[in-house]
């Protein structure tokens, strides 16, 4: 095993909330730098709670789980922030501060590396205009730089979110639900971004996802978790029409992207980044 | 299996507590009303009518001679600064001691979940930090102001100085309270996010905290120094100087045309005070 390249890697993780609220039910996962994988499963799965142990929001109740070949069990303090900044998190919706314009929330990038005081100062005199902007070019939102952030769409806010963890510039790239809350055409271009950025730069990339089919159709690597257990996981071409009923069963399995996949280009062009 | 449902409800505890809650208050209501003496009556009584006619009758007109009103100029001044000098060591005192009785910054929640699993000592010591911050602010709250004025103006003399003090301890008291829940009501997801990119505690609280509470924050120290206003005046009683002394004096003559002006123009502080309270919650 080269272990250089091993970015996650999950042993028996439960996460039990309370006393009996089991999120995570013994999850074994090991994923690899620069890999792409989509996780997909019902809603109370325990995707969200997944991504908040590997962005080491939450620690494991039982069971390890080692980030870079570190166990985070050890981190505390200063050196579990800066194991945070390694990893760059997405979020369904409401992960930005509505009331910051739009450069303090992308400049909040930053915040692993500035110093308190430094990042104080942003607040009155954003301290690195040219980086904000660049990341904000790139998301082709540039000209939203100065906008308060509540006056902006639900797909312009995660194209802020995603301009964030540009400025952050993370090892590791978790999107939860990314485009759950925006149309099927701009899921699509977002998840499609979210490719790019990763192939270009070889971030590691993990997304869950409400809609199979894009999951299916931009990843090389699927995994579907049903009731806090990973019931699969295989390249798209392995995954059949009965594992994904036996995933979402008794559940309703979202189905509104099938003719996003197919759409061309969104009309809301992205330059790629290299 | 459609049909038992309501009467579970009912049958759990945790619905009971409503009606146990009214029924308290009822009680509360009827024996508080009883033993404070309550008799609307008396009011309107013959001797009660004579006294408040008197009051009322000597209040009017309103001595708004320049003789006067060039006098009070002074202890008005003394009351503004009385109230924003003591209203500002409060937000002082307040600000630092609601961060550190804020529970979702401090002890519970998204924020300390990673931080303080698996380390008892750190935990405790946290806990401990913030009983003590509350323990403190309700101390200085529970204290009426009027008694720390009192023992102020012991402490430093007669003057404004103690007014201000009283002010800036009791007041930073409920500032302190007030903030704490503030900062708990606001949402965290914001801050979630902030603090899986690696950022510390202050960095999410001056990013994703204060921004959001930033509204209620002004316009509620903004409320208190409105009160601040009307306490000066109290205040002035035990000593503490500004207008309020003015109004005991005059109180004490008879002087009941004096009292009216000066309440005229605590009202017209007041109304101040609150007219620059909404300028600026619209700037926000
Ligand atoms: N903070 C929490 N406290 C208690 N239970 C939780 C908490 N977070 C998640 N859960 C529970 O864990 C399970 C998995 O939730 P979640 O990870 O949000 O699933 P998903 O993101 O796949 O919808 C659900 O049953 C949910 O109710
Ligand atoms: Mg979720």
């Amino acid at each position: 095993m080269n272990d250089l390249q091993q970015q996650y890697r999950l042993e028996e993780v439960r996460k039990v909330f309370g006393r009996h609220q089991i999120a995570l039910d013994g999850i074994d996962l090991n994923v690899q730098r620069g890999e792409k994988l989509a996780l997909i499963g019902p809603s109370g799965a325990g995707k969200t709670t997944l991504f908040r142990l590997l962005n080491c929001t939450l620690r494991p109740t039982t069971g390890k789980l080692w980030l870079d070949d570190c166990d985070v069990e050890s981190l505390h303090g200063k050196r579990l922030r800066a194991m945070r900044r390694q990893i760059g998190t997405i979020y369904q919706q409401h992960n930005l501060v509505q009331r910051l314009k739009v450069v303090h929330n992308v400049l909040a990038g930053q915040l692993g590396r500035w110093s308190t005081p430094r990042s104080l100062m942003s607040l009155a005199k954003p301290a690195d205009l040219g980086l904000a902007h660049k990341a904000l070019e790139q998301v082709g939102i540039a000209d939203k730089i100065f906008e308060r952030t509540d006056e902006l769409s639900g797909g312009q806010q995660q194209r802020v979110a995603i301009a964030r963890v540009l400025v952050q510039d993370p090892e590791v790239i978790l999107a939860d639900e990314p485009v759950s809350s925006v149309d099927p055409t701009l899921a699509s271009t977002i998840v499609r971004l979210l490719i790019d950025i990763s192939e270009s730069t070889r971030k590691t990339l993990i997304v869950s996802l409400h809609s199979v089919d894009l999951a299916l159709a931009y990843f090389p690597r699927v995994i579907g978790i049903s009731h806090g257990s990973i019931t699969f996981d295989l390249s798209p071409d392995k995954i059949s029409e009965a594992m994904l009923e036996g995933l979402y069963a008794g559940n309703d399995r979202e189905q509104p992207a099938t003719e996003a996949v197919n759409e061309p280009a969104s009309p809301i062009a992205y330059p790629s980044i290299s | 299996m459609n049909q038992p449902v309501p009467s579970l409800i009912h049958r759990s505890p945790k619905t009971l507590f409503p009606y146990l809650f009214t029924a308290l208050f009822l009680l509360a209501f009827i024996d508080s009303w009883r033993r404070a003496g309550i008799e609307p009556m008396v009011l309107f009584a013959a001797k009660g009518r004579g006294n408040v006619w008197k009051f009322l009758s000597g209040m009017f007109p309103p001595d708004l001679s320049w003789n006067f009103l060039s006098l009070m100029f002074r202890p008005t001044l003394e009351t503004i600064q009385i109230s924003f000098l003591g209203t500002l060591i409060a937000v002082i005192i307040g600000f630092p001691l609601g961060l550190l009785g804020t529970h979702t910054l401090m002890v519970r929640g998204i924020l300390n979940e990673a931080e303080l699993q698996g380390v008892p000592v750190r935990r405790s010591l946290r806990y401990a930090i913030y009983f003590l911050a509350r323990g403190v602010l309700s101390l200085f709250r529970s204290i009426p102001e009027f008694v720390w004025a009192f023992m102020f103006v012991r402490a430093v003399g007669l003057g404004p100085f103690p007014g201000v003090l009283a002010i800036g301890v009791a007041y930073g008291g409920m500032l302190g309270k007030v903030y704490s829940e503030i900062f708990e009501g606001v949402n965290d997801r914001p801050l979630e996010a902030l603090q899986s990119l690696g950022a510390n505690k202050l960095q999410i609280f001056f990013y994703g905290w204060f921004p959001q509470a930033l509204p209620n924050f002004v316009s509620y120290t903004l409320y208190r120094w409105e009160c601040a206003v009307r306490a000066s005046a109290i205040l002035g009683l035990v000593g503490a100087g500004g207008l309020g002394q003015q109004i005991e004096i005059s109180m004490r003559m008879f002087n009941f045309n004096e009292v009216l002006t000066l309440l005229m123009i605590l009202f017209l502080m007041v109304a101040g005070v609150d007219y620059l309270s909404a300028r600026v919650r619209a700037m926000l």
